[in-house]
């Protein structure tokens, strides 16, 4: 599927998982959500995604304790804690108990979601189709959130070997010896890809570009961001007739925009693979703009359906409107089979690790037949 | 294809220069092996080759450059990405794009190609160096020799004029780093492709070679010529061109089976025969680790299962294996930083003859007499001077600070006392780390690939410092991949593969009926008493003179 669908997607799916406290629609929301996960046929990401649901669960519980145990309202009381004790001492009641429920629901929604998203979408195709100018903003970030799980896992080992060296760790003036080898660690480990990176021409700028081209867009671009900043300062502090505070502000917005679209096409950068656009994603980003069309009209509209109150005089169980719920449903359509598209078939052989032992390896297969004035 | 003249450049904030009045050509189509000490300015070297070296790193650099008749000093290495391409040591640390087949096509990206050809160029470069079918995989999914193929795929995409790699094999274990060696044979071989490696392990990649660029480091002038006329010259050399130095083979072999042609030839000696018997495993002594049915997993993911290992006092063992086989895992049982799932592990003090068990025991009982060695040394070095790292450990193990002349002086690192480790080489740090632990005086040491990174005379220094320490009664338990090392001083060779021991026996036994893991002289007499150069000048023909080749 195209990254961009499913940005569509995560748009149609994460809009309602916030705004909506209906259980019935969160729960279709959610379902949709797992479906479409469990079609991915993905096992590597598969770490993560337990992560999510199980960071859910916790919530769920957190919210549903928190909620019987505070509030003491309701007409269904299940049973009674001792009145002495403070905030917790009352009715323990069913409404409470639900809207905590329905409360920690709306959270798991969320996260799955989500965690469906990281798990389809491919990240660097995603990155790349992100306009230009931020592309070299977007791999930073995404080599940030790399960085962390080899940082969180090379502060275990540190401190690992500082304990066997009989250092203990009891206070905060102990970290130092945790502390110092692992910024150490962490900034040799940054200027190793950096220097990688480099070599491989990240950040080339197209040969023709002149200096002076540059630095005529980064000052333009300080300009615009002053004609913003300044255009808000005025709108603040001249609280009258402030359209020309607005001029200011839109105006600066616009040509910032155009700047950094301009930087953009200096950079040479050219796409190894368009992910094509199919009819599966127009289908998606359909079904998914329907849903979320739904979803934003029914709010405009202050349908009652939308929201939940499981406390007196409302009854217990939720309002349904089968026409938002059929909208809902469309977001389990990337589930449906083939329409995740290739990266849903991944070769499973296992990983060379490992598997024998003692024998000489066997040599590279393949590749006789690379051309040669290719490469030479 | 590359020239340097009078090239010299200075690292900022040094007083030496690192490479100094540099001047040699190197023709198109040549392997080339930069060779020489650790600190010898290997790196810098290749570094300077597309302009990282000085653009990336500042200083200042006189003289001249040329690699494809540009200029990398002038350019720059984003200019240059398109003429040399780069591998780095660590696979690890040069990937930017989690999938295989971005991360090969993230230059041709960079640099705006054509998405046409960049489909043709990626398809023929996963062909070459034959990882087409890992094209969907996540880079952390590899083991070690995969990555570096990826890596030098992604170095290909944009049909550099040169390839250059800096030490790509260190970190691999030895079959990985045969996968790594044949494709860039075979680049070299089919395509003509311009190579420049450089490589601590000679015995690895010297029979590849065209010619070997020798650094001598120290401001002496380099050596540029032919394998067999540089090891003539220089004593940095594998055991089979040492033994063959020492008996006066002419030409000297660089291949096993060159040498074989003069134990054939050389009468005497296919009866070489050691003069000490087979030594057996120790069946007395103290148990000072036993390993009981240990099964353990990380995650799920089984690490270890039903290891048994029963360790004596001052037994001298190499846990051996590929990379993942569980050899750190098992290193890490034994001090108990990590607890056994199944089974158990047991200690024994020798001093108060105490027992204990690691499910049970604390950290703090078991390091006053196990002292465990990390693999990067840069994981426990953090004080300001070599002084101070040996104090920090006397005092967390409530111990005053000691004398430590004798400790420094085995060490070879005397004149570093007062010195900043992390400015020191890798074999220097690698030392201070390793003097670091001993400084507790543990009679159980545990050593986690003690020999990345380090030239061959640092490899003789640490096993003549690890017999040492065998000798004065210290039980050495040491898992690497390096097979000349186990040959010079384990006892006892303990193969793990999958988890599982696979063989226990004595070094010899073991060395010698193993394809991977047997030494070069092992291989050239295919004798299990002879494992070392020692071995074979130690043995009665030799020493009567029947030998010599002359």
């Amino acid at each position: 599927m195209h990254p961009k669908a499913w940005v569509m997607w995560l748009l149609a799916a994460v809009v309602p998982a916030f705004t909506v406290r209906n259980p019935l629609y969160l729960i279709l929301v959610l379902g949709a959500a797992w479906v479409v996960y469990l079609t991915l046929g993905r096992t590597t990401v598969g770490a993560s995604w337990g992560s999510f649901v199980k960071v859910g669960l916790f919530f769920l519980a957190v919210s549903l304790v928190f909620n019987m145990i505070s509030t003491h309202v309701g007409q269904h009381v299940l049973f009674r804690l001792p009145a002495a004790w403070p905030i917790v001492g009352g009715a323990i009641t069913l409404e409470a108990a639900v809207a905590g429920l329905v409360n920690g629901l709306a959270l798991l929604t969320i996260l799955i979601v989500f965690a469906t998203f990281n798990a389809g979408v491919d990240h660097y195709q995603l990155l790349r189709s992100i306009p230009a100018f931020l592309f070299q903003v977007g791999v930073v970030l995404s080599i940030a959130v790399t960085f962390v799980p080899h940082m969180v896992w090379s502060a275990q080992e540190i401190r690992q070997v500082q304990r066997i060296r009989g250092h203990r760790f009891r206070g905060v003036r102990d970290l130092l010896p945790l502390v110092l080898p692992l910024l150490a660690n962490s900034l040799e480990r940054a200027v190793q890809l950096a220097e990688a990176m480099e070599a491989r021409g990240f950040g080339s700028v197209a040969d023709s570009v002149p200096r002076r081209r540059v630095l005529g867009l980064q000052i333009g671009l300080v300009g615009a961001l002053l004609a913003v900043l300044g255009g808000l300062s005025i709108l603040s502090f001249f609280s009258g007739d402030g359209w020309w505070g607005w001029a200011m502000v839109v105006g600066g917005a616009i040509g910032a925009l155009m700047i950094l679209g301009a930087w953009g096409r200096l950079s040479r950068r050219t796409n190894y693979r368009r992910v094509p656009w199919t009819w599966r994603d127009t289908a998606v980003v359909a079904t998914s703009a329907g849903a979320l069309a739904a979803v934003v009209l029914a709010q405009l509209a202050r349908v009652e359906a939308l929201t939940y109150n499981p406390f007196s005089p409302h009854g217990l169980w939720p309002a349904f409107d089968a026409r938002l719920g059929m909208a809902l449903l469309g977001l389990a359509l990337p589930a449906l089979r083939g329409l995740t598209g290739p990266q849903g078939e991944e070769p499973s052989t296992g990983p060379a690790v490992g598997s024998g032992f003692g024998h000489w390896p066997s040599p590279p297969d393949g590749g006789g037949s690379g051309t040669t004035e290719d490469i030479a | 294809m590359i020239q340097f003249e009078r090239l010299s450049y200075r690292y900022p904030g040094n007083q030496e220069p690192v490479l100094r009045d540099l001047s040699f050509q190197i023709e198109e189509g040549e392997f080339l092996l930069v060779m020489g000490p650790s600190g010898a300015g290997k790196s810098t070297l290749l570094r300077s080759l597309n302009g990282l070296v000085p653009h990336f790193y500042g200083g200042t650099i006189s003289g001249r450059v040329r690699v494809a008749d540009r200029d990398p000093v002038a350019i720059g290495p984003k200019g240059m990405a398109d003429t040399v391409g780069l591998v780095f040591q660590d696979p690890e640390a040069q990937f930017v794009v989690d999938k295989v087949e971005d991360e090969v096509a993230f230059a041709m990206e960079n640099l705006g190609l054509d998405p046409v050809v960049m489909r043709k160029r990626v398809e023929e470069v996963l062909d070459q160096l034959g990882i087409a079918h890992l094209r969907h995989r996540s880079v952390n999914q590899l083991s070690g020799g995969e990555r570096q193929r990826v890596a030098i795929a992604a170095a290909l995409t944009l049909q550099p004029r040169v390839l250059v790699l800096d030490e790509p094999t260190s970190q691999l274990d030895p079959q990985a780093a045969e996968e790594v060696l044949d494709a860039l044979v075979k680049l070299n071989q089919d395509l003509g492709l311009t190579i420049v490696l450089s490589e601590h392990r000679l015995e690895r990649v010297v029979q590849y070679v065209d010619r070997i660029l020798y650094l001598p480091g120290n401001g002496q002038p380099p050596i540029l010529d032919e394998p067999r006329t540089v090891l003539g010259q220089i004593d940095l050399v594998p055991p089979l061109v040492r033994l063959a130095k020492a008996l006066d083979w002419h030409p000297l072999p660089l291949t096993i089976k060159e040498g074989r042609q003069f134990v054939r030839s050389v009468r005497g000696c296919e009866t070489l025969l050691s003069g000490s018997p087979l030594p057996g495993l120790a069946r007395s002594g103290l148990a000072v680790i036993q390993v009981h049915e240990l099964g353990f997993s990380y995650n799920g993911r089984p690490a270890l299962q039903n290891v048994c290992l029963k360790v004596r006092q001052g037994e001298f063992v190499a846990l051996m294996g590929r990379n993942g086989s569980g050899k750190t895992t098992l290193l890490k049982q034994m001090v108990g930083l990590l607890k056994p799932d199944r089974g158990l592990v047991r200690l024994l003090d020798p001093d108060s003859r105490r027992s204990l068990d690691t499910r049970q025991a604390t950290v703090d009982e078991i390091i006053r007499f196990v002292g465990y060695v990390p693999q990067n040394p840069n994981m426990l070095l953090f004080n300001d001077t070599v002084r101070q790292e040996l104090d920090f450990t006397r005092r967390a193990h409530g111990l005053p600070p000691g004398r430590y002349e004798p400790l420094l002086r085995s060490l070879g690192l005397t004149a570093y006392l007062d010195h900043y480790p992390r400015d020191l080489s890798v074999g220097e740090r690698q030392r201070v780390a390793l003097a670091s632990i001993l400084a507790a005086e543990p009679c159980i040491l545990l050593l986690d690939e003690p020999t990345r990174g380090l030239d061959y005379h640092q490899k003789r220094a640490l096993a003549d410092f690890l017999q040492g320490q065998k000798a004065g009664g210290h039980t050495i338990i040491m898992a690497t991949h390096d097979v000349e090392l186990v040959a010079e001083c384990a006892d006892r060779v303990v193969l793990l593969a999958d988890g599982q021991v696979v063989v226990d026996g004595p070094a010899r036994q073991v060395m010698s009926e193993s394809l991977v893991f047997a030494s070069q002289i092992n291989k050239l007499f295919r004798r299990r008493e002879l494992l070392t150069v020692d071995d074979v000048l130690r043995s009665p023909p030799v020493v009567e003179g029947a030998c010599n080749g002359s």
